[in-house]
């Protein structure tokens, strides 16, 4: 379980991150990180607080341009990509503290998640509203029914800014499996949420994983991640201290030694 | 639509500032057509209003799609109106100092032309810019515009502003004489005090009804890009840019397809104008009337092309009724005391009502993807109640 | 005139430009809007000022060809706009409750309340101090220097209010409050600062200083209630020119701004003297850096740095 930086070559990685760096104002946030992502995993990246958790999650989605190094999504180069190629490339991200989108309903803020809908495009509008329609329907009617996986069908027409954080959360993965992804990157995804609906957040975490998706989640909830990801990546002063399955992680004394020294 | 099935409940189904702002709509066009039977209003000055009215409402649907839709803050609008006037001025005008005597209609693409020009040259800088950035940006370079419109005299014509502007329908078939072929109506309805149609009223209702087109087009346009994914992408970006691209829109190209939309449709309120007044000038480029337009979309509910449609009309309350105030009771500056008025309302609007008067209400999806054509506008449990009703505070 | 002139000219208007830019940028960084009441504030400043002078008159001696009742009138004003300030803080922008956003679209409406009261009770004429206008400094006059005794009393007033702000930032506590909310206002809040009480010194300070400006800007040229609102975006193009949030930032951006604006005809000079091809480009220049466009190329300026240096010319680069 002692693997070094590197990591072992991983045959099938929909997500590779290679030598990344980034620095602001001469601090290195991300030093020389590199890790992948293997298909079909729910792989966990922990770290102490200021790890740099949150910044490699911006540059792997493309909100920063890095300094130096790679990232891969699918064997396809997004380094530098603006955040909505990389998306197109099937790798979607929520945040810590999703914002709620007024004015709208909740299957309306669904209905935000699905790629390359017809209607996004002004002339089709006019040119060919029936496609614009039917496209629409199908859209409609997936996010009602994933509204009901999540069993959170009863808020379809809530006002999106009237439902709990927590179900926010919930909508908020909902959305993001809307836009098949092929790797989505959660960002605490049961920070605030009460104890319930984290045990909710995490069956579907794993119901959709076991349907084929994969994902890489930044959790500070250690239960959490332990219990769900395997295997975890940890992260401390921007680099990759280890990786491997959760009891070699919990077992591990580096890891041990970054969160004791690592401010806590 | 619902209004002729089963008028009952669409009455029953306005909110409480959809009845207010009906009822008191209602009671002013009373007032207004009263006024005119009664030979107090002229009607050709009654037309006038109303396409003075449509003209704000036209600047407002623009503001309405970049700042209601997108959170664009573009305070540029007078620019544009500015560029719409001079674009058909330029063409058709007389007294053009580069071209001169073409069609309207060539004005009014020529004038499109332009400003889809000025849209990119002012959006591609600027629309990378933070809210406030773009604001402040924005205004400089609308101050630009108007300094070049004034001090370039080989092409605009400078301070003394351009003359001899045809009516947009002149050269048209048919609408070119329409108003002197009309005959002259002399109606009677209070003995004593007739009211009589001449040519000016014919000329008036022409007017009206090109202002009603552009209008009504424009209306058609954005109610229906609205209620669609693009507007959908539009309406997240205001809330929440970076979700948008996480989500894989490119948000760059929607904002630039949001401020373009709106700029064409505030240039067209300018075309408009130019063969409403006949002249043009670069006082029209003042910012002033940036901000009547931002206070019609305020008021009316920002996203809210109803709202913008009852802004347009408040704003022509507000500028005519001063003048009005001044001829008849208070000896004031009518200038001074519209930009008071403008004041307090944004003041007030933003104090007491910051979502403004008639808020989008409804939930904005596709109509015939809502329950196989059903209407979209009643969701069982509703945005509407909570964000209309009065429990709003 | 000659380069010494228009760098006389650039001092004297860059003065004005700076007493208004400091306040904007304090007030744009601690109260965390961009204020576009500001220049109005300038207006009622001056207007403050031309009712007092008008009721006080000369009161005796005079200094540098202002007498004595015009430095009280300028005390006056200062003291009114920063009243003003104050008020509105209190009875309008506090109590909103909306975000940084709506509070700018609220500033341009109180903006238009500030012009339409002036206007109202003064119209929309321009008006001048009733002072009696003084010819050129005769011994500066041989080196193409035309500038007045007034000129001189508006830089000197500058350069005493700006050194008085400097003491005041550097060695008083609510100095040192204020650079550190205006720095990072979630760390000043953090780490216990009063920030309501700051925020309302800065209110007081900068709106001060604006009502200065405004005072030197009717001596300078004359009182119009337009004159701020005028002004406005050449300030705005300091503030982003010197980093917004940074006092010494908005000194040098309003230098910088104050000076470009006035050495336009010179630079037109320049522009026509150097060998510019090709021809149609040399002409459209040549147009383009001309006194009527003076303060459109301050705000292309403002435009250029918004892109390429958002946090001003001192300012760490663009990320």
């Amino acid at each position: 379980m002692t693997m070094s930086e590197g990591a072992l070559p991983k045959e099938d990685a929909v997500l590779r991150v290679d030598d990344l760096q980034k620095s602001f104002g001469g601090l290195a946030a991300t030093d020389h990180a590199t890790f992948a992502v293997e298909r079909g995993t729910i792989t966990g990246l922990i770290g102490p607080n200021g790890a740099g958790k949150s910044t490699l999650f911006n540059l792997i989605s493309g909100f920063y341009e890095p300094d130096g190094g790679t990232v891969e999504v699918n064997g396809t180069d997004v380094t530098g990509m603006e955040p909505y190629q990389v998306a197109e490339h099937g790798l979607i991200r929520t945040f810590q503290t999703p914002r709620k989108l007024e004015g709208m309903t909740v299957r309306e803020a669904m209905l935000v998640g699905p790629r390359k809908q017809p209607g996004e495009s002004f002339l089709t509008l006019f040119t060919s509203p029936g496609t614009v329609a039917e496209s629409e329907s199908a859209n409609l009617a997936e996010a009602e029914r994933i509204l009901e996986d999540f069993e959170i069908d009863h808020l379809a027409t809530q006002p999106a800014t009237d439902i709990s954080g927590g179900q926010m959360k919930l909508v908020e993965l909902a959305r993001a499996m809307l836009a098949e992804p092929e790797v989505l990157l959660l960002d605490e995804p049961v920070a605030g949420v009460n104890p319930t609906l984290a045990k909710k957040l995490k069956g579907q975490i794993r119901r959709l994983n076991e349907q084929g998706t994969t994902f890489l989640l930044i959790e500070h909830d250690m239960e959490f991640v332990m219990d769900l990801a395997d295997p975890i990546v940890v992260l401390d002063q921007g680099h990759v201290l280890t990786e491997g399955t959760p009891e070699g992680v919990r077992n591990d004394d580096r890891v041990i030694d970054a969160y004791l020294g690592g401010g806590r | 639509m619902s209004l002729l099935d089963d008028p009952k409940a669409a009455f029953a189904d306005l909110s409480r500032p959809e009845g207010w702002v009906l009822g008191v709509s209602v009671a002013f066009v009373l007032f207004l057509f009263v006024a005119m039977l009664t030979g107090a209003l002229g009607p050709t000055y009654f037309l006038f209003l109303v396409g003075l009215a449509g003209m704000y409402a036209l600047l407002s649907f623009g503001l309405n799609a970049q700042w209601g839709f997108t959170g664009l803050i573009n305070f540029s609008v007078a620019a544009f109106f500015g560029i719409g006037a001079y674009g058909t001025a330029l063409m058709t005008a007389s007294g053009s100092p580069i071209a001169g005597g073409f069609s309207p209609l060539v004005g009014l693409a020529v004038a499109l032309v332009v400003a889809l020009a000025l849209a990119l040259l002012i959006g591609i800088p600027t629309l990378r810019l933070r809210a406030d950035y773009l604001a402040i940006a924005s205004l400089g370079l609308a101050e630009v515009v108007r300094l070049i419109v004034l001090n370039e005299r080989w092409l605009t014509n400078g301070s003394a502003g351009l003359r001899g502007i045809p009516g947009f329908f002149d050269g048209w078939p048919v609408l070119s004489t329409f108003p002197e072929a009309m005959p002259g109506l002399r109606l009677e309805v209070i003995p004593g005090s007739p009211v009589i149609l001449e040519t000016a009223f014919w000329q008036a209702s022409l007017n009206v009804l090109l202002v009603l087109a552009f209008a009504g087009a424009a209306y058609f346009v954005l109610r229906r890009a609205h209620r669609s994914p693009w507007g959908r992408v539009l309406r997240t970006i205001r809330s929440d840019e970076d979700l948008a691209r996480a989500l894989g829109k490119n948000t760059y190209s929607f904002k630039m397809q949001s401020f373009v939309l709106g700029s064409l449709i505030m240039a067209l309120a300018g075309v408009f104008y130019a063969h409403l007044n006949l002249y043009v000038g670069p006082g029209d480029l003042d910012p002033i009337t940036t901000f009547y337009a931002w206070v019609a979309v305020i008021l009316g509910g920002s996203g809210s092309n109803r709202g913008a449609l009852f802004g347009g009309i408040v704003i022509v309350t507000i500028r005519e009724g001063t003048r009005f105030l001044n001829d008849v009771a208070l000896p004031i500056d009518p200038a001074p005391l519209r930009l008071l008025l403008i004041g307090v309302v944004i003041v007030a609007v933003m104090r007491y009502r910051p979502q403004g008067v008639l808020p989008p209400q409804r939930e904005l999806i596709w109509p015939s993807a809502v329950g196989g054509g059903g209407t979209p506008e009643t969701p069982d449990s509703g945005v509407r109640e909570r964000k209309g009703g009065d429990d709003d505070e | 005139m000659t380069v010494l002139g228009y760098l006389a000219n650039g001092l004297v208007f860059s003065s004005i430009i700076v007493l208004g830019s400091i306040g904007l940028s304090l007030v744009y960084s601690i109260a965390d809007f961009a204020n576009f009441a500001h220049g109005d504030t300038m207006t009622i400043g001056a207007y403050s000022a031309l009712v007092t002078f008008g009721a006080v008159g000369g009161l005796g001696g005079a200094v540098l060809g202002l007498p004595y009742g015009f430095f009280l009138a300028l005390v006056v004003g200062i003291a009114v706009a920063a009243v003003v300030a104050v008020a509105t803080e209190k009875l309008i922008y506090e109590p909103l409750d909306v975000d940084s956003i709506g509070l700018l679209i609220t500033s341009i409406g109180i903006a238009f309340i500030y012009r339409a009261v002036i206007q109202i009770r003064f119209g929309s004429d321009f008006t001048r101090f009733d002072v009696r206008p003084l010819r050129p400094i005769e011994p500066l006059v041989p080196y193409g220097v035309r500038i007045t005794l007034h000129d001189v009393a508006i830089f000197g007033s500058a350069v005493a209010l700006v050194v008085g702000l400097h003491v005041l930032l550097q060695y008083t506590d609510l100095g040192r409050k204020m650079r550190a909310m205006a720095d990072n206002p979630d760390l000043a809040r953090v780490s216990g600062i009063r920030t309501k009480r700051v925020k309302l010194w800065t209110w007081v300070i900068g709106a001060g200083l604006a009502g200065a400006g405004g005072v030197f800007l009717g001596l300078f040229n004359q009182l119009a209630p337009r004159m701020g609102f005028n002004l406005l975006l050449v300030i705005f193009a300091a503030v982003i020119l010197g980093g917004i949030g940074s006092v010494y930032g908005a000194m040098a951006g309003g230098f910088l701004i104050g000076m470009i604006n006035q050495l336009t005809p010179f630079f037109s000079n320049v522009v026509e003297a150097l060998p510019i091809r090709p021809n149609w480009l040399a002409t459209v220049i040549e147009n383009m850096i001309t006194i009527e466009y003076a303060n459109a190329i301050a705000f292309v300026i403002m435009v250029v740095v918004l892109l390429v240096r958002p946090n001003g010319i001192a300012g760490e680069g663009a990320t």
